[in-house]
């Protein structure tokens, strides 16, 4: 008992916060010096558990940092520089003031600059730790690279960022990593594989800027300051990975590979390791090969291909994807530097148009839409050329990013597309059974619409997406064709799946008879909650249908 | 100096030696009267010691030196005196040529100014030399340095000030020219900034206690504020050229965002909201008015008699102060309180005891309770796991999720080139960045004017209007 007593707010909580204005002062700093420093460092403000505590009793909201950030922020050298700064401007004002020419120029000669190198290095340990934090370098890097030079951020700036994201662009051309492109209202979406990383960013439209009041300029310029550091070295390094040489060379119209320091580089194939891990099946195993697989012929997507991009297509994002899947790619010579073959070229097989006609048609290439480009890419199968046509109404354009799964509903769009990617031999068929098709459109409306009826009464609801996938996609004849082969003396097998199956089905049933009461009531919930999802894909499902039954009832009204 | 003196009393004695001051004869050197003082004293050297003559003596010395820089006695003839031919003609022609020449040459002057003549050093007696700028302080020590220093370097021996020189570390000039480079130069050149190994540049003691090592950064600053990814794509109704049913999806939830915003603000309205028929009007304002002005009197009186009855009430009852308690009832009461108190002891033992039949239902009641705990725990638990997606209260302002962008059906465009960009994509960045607890959500700063303006309208203007 007795002693002193205690006082408050001297222990605990209220002694590792520090707010804002108080750490500022310790360090010495203005307030927008202050926050760039903390932004450098990848120091961020905290939010206390308890503010009355740290706050010594009042609730006032406040900016906290921990103390022990903002001791840690005292070593840093850069601090010195900040403060040496504030001193030459202020010398330089005074200068001004006096004009005295001479004393400016000599100021100028000798601005105190810095150097964010070391805490690159500090705050990204290591090549991978850099390659994770890289989406957000690259959209800002993006984001400011489209920037006009209207003075909301320095021209050098700008310049550099362009500079850097071209470097970026020609990698992921060379390495072929670039995965799925998304184009939506605000800006187009990519996406690529580097070092096992995926790596998601965001491009602005071309001239879509009306600049926003209320974002804070100085804080971004602040980020993109260090993200083109941070991005600048990550280039160099991902050039070195594949022998290239840095910096690159006349860069700028994304037309022209890329100078190796090792001239002879093949391209070497990655072959999976055959002998599985311990812990892995064969299947997990076959799966990945097969992954792999697709992953390589999703690479070489284009190759063979030459386009040619009309001047109303967006040129940059275009070439871009097509030389990242190893298609040939050019444009008019005013449009840009760098088109390597002109429009007359009769080796030209995809000509990219985005206005509902042209005069001069050739003949002995595709007049398409630029959206099948993109579509290609996310489907990873070159798609049917007939939907993108001129003038013809585009098929909606979906985002690869959305990851269905189990008794989700999907699109019809992309069912197709699915289908397509399974049975890739069918190609050729499909085109000329879409052709068909237009023909004979109502008829097959018309089955279709009987089929699907009697899918729905079927208990297994895989079972039927499927079917209506195969009822759609490919005709009733290969249906058939599938019908005849099965039957000479695959029956017994079937059987025999069936037998397991059965035993399975048996087995299961009396796990659940079997089963507490609790786990009944939670399993039955399971059950219920999955029903219920499938029972709204469903609906979806039959409004779609309806929908589209309307929209061709419309069609037809008005071709007639 | 000493030998000069001398020489000079030697050549003043000589028999042919003229003095310049006449008075001064070579005879009244020695004086006729003597006065007879003891001189044993130096008091009576100064004092009685004639040195008159002496002094004059000297002084003319001087006076000669100063004026023909030498005794005239050692002077040659030829330079003392001239031969006098009288004024040649040539001298008075220039003469009477003069004055229209200096009428001429008026501006500038040869002759140099009076004043600069008066002012001129006019002996002819050399100026002393200045010892101390031939002496050296040391000369010998550093002599004798030097002499060791050459006999070293003819080993082949290096001073160590020389030998340090060599040593240190040489400059790169290259990498001052780097650090003064911008940070945003586009040429700037990048190296491989992991691959490299950090160059040992002395011990670590030396390092630390210099500043030059940094101090390690802190692993819980590498773990990011949130769990958010940088970049959250937009839902697929956002495409350009979306999904029917996904676009609708996508309406569907702008569509409840906005109702939330209405019924929000609703609320603010209906909360502000007054009765109408409370706001005043012409008869209302006239009666505040004349309010108290019109029979004034009667309601006065009416007022003053209320509060007085009032008053007396509510001292009386204040001032009702309870009887005293005797002894006997004092007593009475401790002696209940006492029992009260055995008997909800011995309630309580009893009931502890009646417990150990209970154990049962204690048990379970336990159980019970535990499992709500941990029910609880897992709550917080998964409440703790969905806050750390939120955005967290940074500072003044509450964050603020930027409008979604959302194109109506109509506004859908049918090709990628008739697209009108919805949304901006720098604003997307800027909430992305204080949505993942990067930055604080703030204000603008507002502009202060500190002094105010005065407007003052110009002569020219003035004019016209």
């Amino acid at each position: 008992m007795g002693g002193l007593q205690k006082k408050k707010f001297e222990r605990g909580s209220a002694t590792n916060y520090i707010t804002r204005n108080r750490a500022r002062k310790k360090l010495q700093l203005s307030l927008p010096d202050f926050r760039r420093l903390c932004i450098l460092k990848g120091i961020y403000p905290h939010e206390p558990k308890h503010k009355k505590k740290v706050n010594k009793g009042s609730t006032a909201p406040r900016t906290f940092y921990l103390l022990k950030d903002i001791r840690f922020l005292l070593h840093e050298p850069i601090v010195g520089k900040f403060r040496e700064y504030k001193i030459f401007v202020r010398k330089l004002k005074k200068a001004y003031g006096k004009t005295e020419w001479s004393a400016v120029e000599r100021l100028r000669e000798n601005k105190p600059t810095y150097k964010l190198d070391h805490i690159i290095k500090e705050r990204y340990p290591t090549f991978i730790d850099a390659l994770r934090d890289i989406d957000d370098a690259l959209c800002m890097c993006f984001l400011f690279s489209t920037f006009a030079r209207t003075g909301k951020c320095h021209v050098q700036t700008i310049q550099l960022c362009k500079r850097l994201t071209v470097e970026w662009m020609n990698y992921v051309i060379t390495s072929r990593s670039l995965r799925k492109v998304f184009l939506s209202i605000k800006g187009i979406y990519y996406q690529a594989e580097v070092m096992g990383q995926l790596i998601t960013w965001v491009v602005p439209y071309q001239f879509s800027h009306d600049h926003p009041v209320d974002v804070d300029y100085r804080v971004m310029a602040t980020f993109t300051e260090l993200y083109t550091t941070l991005l600048g070295f990550v280039n160099f390094r991902l050039y070195n990975s594949l022998n290239l040489v840095y910096p690159p060379k006349k860069l700028s119209a994304l037309s022209a590979s890329l100078a190796r320091v090792v001239s002879s580089a093949e391209e070497e194939e990655a072959q999976l390791d055959h002998f599985p891990t311990e812990g892995e099946d064969m299947e997990k195993m076959e799966a990945r090969e097969k992954e792999l697989k697709q992953q390589e012929a999703q690479k070489k997507l284009f190759e063979g291909l030459k386009f040619y991009l009309n001047r109303e297509v967006p040129r940059e994002s275009l070439a871009f994807i097509i030389r990242c899947f190893g298609g040939q790619v050019s444009w008019d010579k005013s449009v840009c530097i760098g088109s390597t073959y002109e429009m007359t070229d009769e080796t030209i097989t995809h000509h990219i148009i985005d206005r509902p006609s042209v005069d001069k048609q050739y003949i002995n290439r595709y007049y398409i839409q630029p959206q099948w480009v993109y579509d290609c890419v996310n489907a990873k199968v070159l798609l049917p050329v007939e939907d993108y046509f001129l003038g013809v109404t585009l098929p909606p354009h979906l985002s690869p990013f959305v990851e269905e799964k189990e008794g989700d509903y999907v699109p019809p769009e992309k069912l197709k597309i699915m289908a397509l990617q399974r049975g890739e031999k069918t190609g050729n068929e499909q085109e000329e059974e879409e052709e068909e098709e237009e023909e004979e459109e109502e008829e097959e409306e018309q089955e279709e619409e009987e089929e699907d009826d009697n899918g729905d009464e079927e208990d297994d609801e895989e079972e039927v997406a499927e079917e209506k996938n195969l009822k759609k996609m490919e005709e009733q004849r290969s249906q058939g064709k599938v019908i005849f082969k099965v039957t000479p003396g695959k029956l017994k097998v079937e059987n025999k799946a069936r037998l397991e199956q059965e035993e399975k089905a048996e087995e299961k049933r009396l796990a659940i008879m079997m089963m507490k009461k609790k786990e009944k009531y939670l399993y039955d919930k399971i059950m219920f909650g999955k029903k219920r999802k499938v029972r709204e894909a469903n609906k979806l499902a039959a409004k779609r249908k309806a929908h589209d039954d309307a929209e061709k009832a419309k069609k037809k009204k008005a071709r007639k | 100096m000493a030998a000069a003196r001398r020489l000079k009393r030697v050549a003043v004695s000589q028999p042919g030696f003229l003095t310049l001051n006449p008075k001064v004869g070579p005879t009244d050197l020695v004086s006729s009267r003597r006065k007879r003082v003891n001189k044993n004293k130096k008091k009576n050297w100064n004092k009685y010691s004639d040195v008159q003559d002496v002094e004059e003596f000297l002084e003319d010395v001087r006076h000669q030196e100063r004026t023909t820089g030498g005794l005239l006695s050692e002077k040659s003839d030829d330079s003392l005196f001239f031969l006098d031919v009288g004024q040649p003609k040539k001298v008075e022609e220039k003469e009477a040529a003069e004055p229209v020449k200096g009428k001429k040459r008026k501006g500038k002057s040869s002759r140099p100014l009076r004043i600069d003549l008066i002012l001129q050093h006019d002996s002819r007696v050399a100026p002393p030399k200045d010892v101390l700028a031939y002496q050296k302080p040391n000369a010998k020590k550093l002599r004798r340095a030097a002499e060791r220093a050459e006999k070293l370097a003819a080993k082949g021996v290096v001073p160590r000030s020389k030998k340090r020189l060599l040593n240190r570390p040489v400059v790169d000039r290259t990498s001052k020219k780097t650090e003064t480079e911008a940070n945003n130069n586009p040429e700037r050149d990048f190296y491989d900034i992991w691959g490299q190994e950090t160059k040992d540049l002395g011990e670590p003691w030396y390092l630390q206690q210099t500043r030059k090592k940094l101090v390690k950064r802190p692993e819980k600053l590498n773990e990011k504020p949130s769990v958010l990814p940088a970049v959250e794509v937009i839902a697929p109704g956002g495409s350009y050229n979306p999904d029917f049913f996904s676009h609708q999806e996508l309406l569907r939830e702008a569509h409840e965002v906005e109702v939330k915003k209405k019924k929000v603000e609703d609320k603010i309205e209906r909360q502000l909201a007054y009765n109408k028929e409370d706001t005043a009007t012409e008869e209302t304002i006239l009666r505040e008015q004349v309010e108290g002005l019109v029979e004034e009197s009667e309601e006065e009186e009416e007022k003053e008699d209320a509060p007085k009855e009032d008053g007396e009430e509510v001292a009386v009852g204040a001032i009702a102060v309870a009887d005293k308690k005797t002894e006997r009832q004092r007593k009475r009461e401790k002696a209940e309180k006492m029992k009260e108190q055995q008997r909800l002891a011995e309630r309580r033992q009893t009931e502890q005891q009646q417990q150990l039949f209970q154990l049962r239902s204690i048990k379970t009641s336990i159980k019970q309770q535990e499992e709500k705990t941990q029910v609880r725990q897992k709550r917080r638990k998964a409440k703790e796991e969905a806050q750390k997606a939120q955005p967290r209260r940074l500072g003044k302002l509450k964050f603020q999720p930027q409008d979604m962008e959302v194109q109506l059906s109509d506004e859908l465009a049918g090709s990628l080139r008739q697209l009108k960009p919805e949304g901006s994509v720098l604003m997307d960045r800027f909430k992305s960045l204080q949505k993942r607890n990067l930055i604080e959500p703030r204000e603008r700063a507002k502009f202060k004017r500190r002094l105010k303006v005065k407007y003052v309208e110009k002569r020219a203007f003035k004019e016209i209007s």
